[in-house]
């Protein structure tokens, strides 16, 4: 069975069930639309300190709505036993799993097409293809991540508690070269290609070696 | 007397004469005084962490390939004394940091990696709390291992290029005459070789634990199957 297309089936396959049920991006939008409310409350934000505090609230609402959106990948499988069915066709377990980080990754992607017009109406800052470009890339890494692990504490009694603690320290690099990316887009000093070559890097880096992982968490 | 009881009262003493080898033995620092003897024991239990952390990552990486359940055990007790070391090199920077930079923490290049290590090895630590005893939480676990230790570079590398205000691995200075270089760098591998006795020596206690807590797990009593026994997800 042809790898790439298994992965493009699951991957069709979660977000017509997203279509059909329209549960997570909903949730997700006005999600990260509460953060950027909490953001305004917590920094008394203004057109002068907006553009270096705007980057800092973007990664945080960011950080968060992914972690609520891998956390929810595997519920569904979880929930109907619908892995264990998956498994046992002749589709990779290395295909599954990128389908469901795809899936994922373009559910987080439709969060952030809320995400940074409403950061750019309510906070006034330029959002420019790099911010654009910057985030997406940073999404692939992060996706990919936040899915292997979804996939390790899918079985694990405390999963909710499990996911972050896992997973954010790993996402590190990413909101650390995505930070500085999207801070010199806004205006801020510093490299900004340096900053985007980085996050490929760590694209290629933590993308191979999920699917390399992904194997021994989701066999059997 | 067992091997191992040998071998810890052996660890301890080697401390102890690393202790005096640091106070008694080694020249006082020109510049930052006598606080710059923590230097000795926190750069040695930063490599005695890595260690570590290498045994939990080739532990892990022999459990994915054998299914070999000594090599998860070592993983597992690497991760906790690993965490023990990693803990005292925070703590001894911290107060170090204070009394020379002013400040408890700054977020330096070394400084974030190492509480994203911590972090990391706190919960792997957690994942094997959380998860049953057996073949998917050693999986698990070691895929966590395996990812800690390949993101902590990582993290590194990206925060040295952030921003960075901790010495570089400054060891042989010039300026230093030859004869107190000597001492300086005879106390700082003697206090190295001792802490990597120790945790040595740490390491192989807690794996024999282990050894004994899956025995135990293998032949539970039947007052703890009825009373621990949780009810099975509906698959």
């Amino acid at each position: 069975m042809n790898p790439f297309r298994a992965a493009i089936a699951v991957a069709r396959k979660d977000l017509v069930s997203e279509w059909r049920t329209r549960e997570m991006v909903p949730a997700l939008a006005q999600f990260v639309v509460l953060a950027l409310l909490i953001g305004n409350f917590g920094f008394q934000i203004d057109s002068r300190n907006a553009p270096s505090i705007a980057p800092g609230i973007l990664w945080l609402a960011l950080v968060f709505a992914g972690l609520i959106a891998f956390g929810r990948t595997f519920a569904a499988e979880r929930e109907q036993s619908s892995l264990e069915a998956m498994l046992m066709t002749p589709a990779s377990p290395v295909a599954i799993f990128a389908g469901k980080a795809l899936a994922a990754s373009v559910l987080l992607i439709l969060c952030e097409v809320v995400l940074l017009p409403a950061l750019w109406l309510f906070f006034g800052t330029p959002v420019s293809a790099g911010v654009v470009l910057a985030v997406i890339l940073a999404t692939i890494g992060m996706a990919s991540l936040g899915c292997l692990f979804a996939a390790i504490v899918a079985r694990v009694r405390a999963r909710e508690l499990l996911l972050p603690l896992l997973t954010l320290p790993l996402w590190i690099p990413f909101i650390i070269a995505g930070g500085q990316a999207v801070q010199s887009a806004m205006g801020l000093p510093g490299s900004y290609d340096q900053a985007i070559g980085l996050l490929i890097d760590f694209d290629i880096l933590f993308v191979v070696l999920t699917s390399l992982a992904a194997r021994f968490v989701l066999d059997e | 007397m067992s091997r191992l009881e040998k071998a810890s009262i052996g660890a301890v003493a080697l401390m102890a004469l690393a202790g005096a080898a640091i106070f008694f033995y080694a020249p006082t620092d020109f510049l930052q005084g006598a606080v710059q003897r923590i230097f000795y024991l926190h750069v040695s239990s930063a490599i005695a962490a890595y260690g570590c952390f290498a045994v939990v990552l080739l532990g892990g990486a022999i459990f994915l390939r054998t299914e070999n359940y000594a090599a998860d055990r070592w993983a597992r007790a690497g991760a906790l004394v690993g965490v023990v070391f990693t803990t005292v090199t925070l703590v001894m920077g911290m107060l170090w940091a204070k009394k020379v930079w002013g400040a408890f923490w700054v977020w330096d290049a070394r400084l974030t990696s190492t509480l994203v290590l911590w972090i990391i090895y706190a919960g792997y630590l957690l994942v094997r709390r959380l998860t049953e005893p057996g073949r998917q939480a050693a999986r698990l676990a070691a895929v966590v291992g395996i990812f800690g230790f390949v993101d902590v570079p990582v993290v590194h590398f990206s925060v040295t290029w952030w921003v960075t205000h901790h010495p570089g691995p400054v060891i042989i200075n010039d300026a230093l005459p030859p004869e107190m270089l000597a001492t300086f760098l005879f106390t700082f591998l003697f206090t190295m070789f001792c802490t990597l006795v120790l945790a040595a020596v740490m390491i192989t206690i807690r794996y024999r634990i282990e050894t004994l807590m899956d025995l135990k797990q293998l032949v539970p009593s039947p007052v703890q199957v009825v009373i621990t026994r949780e009810p099975e997800p509906v698959q």
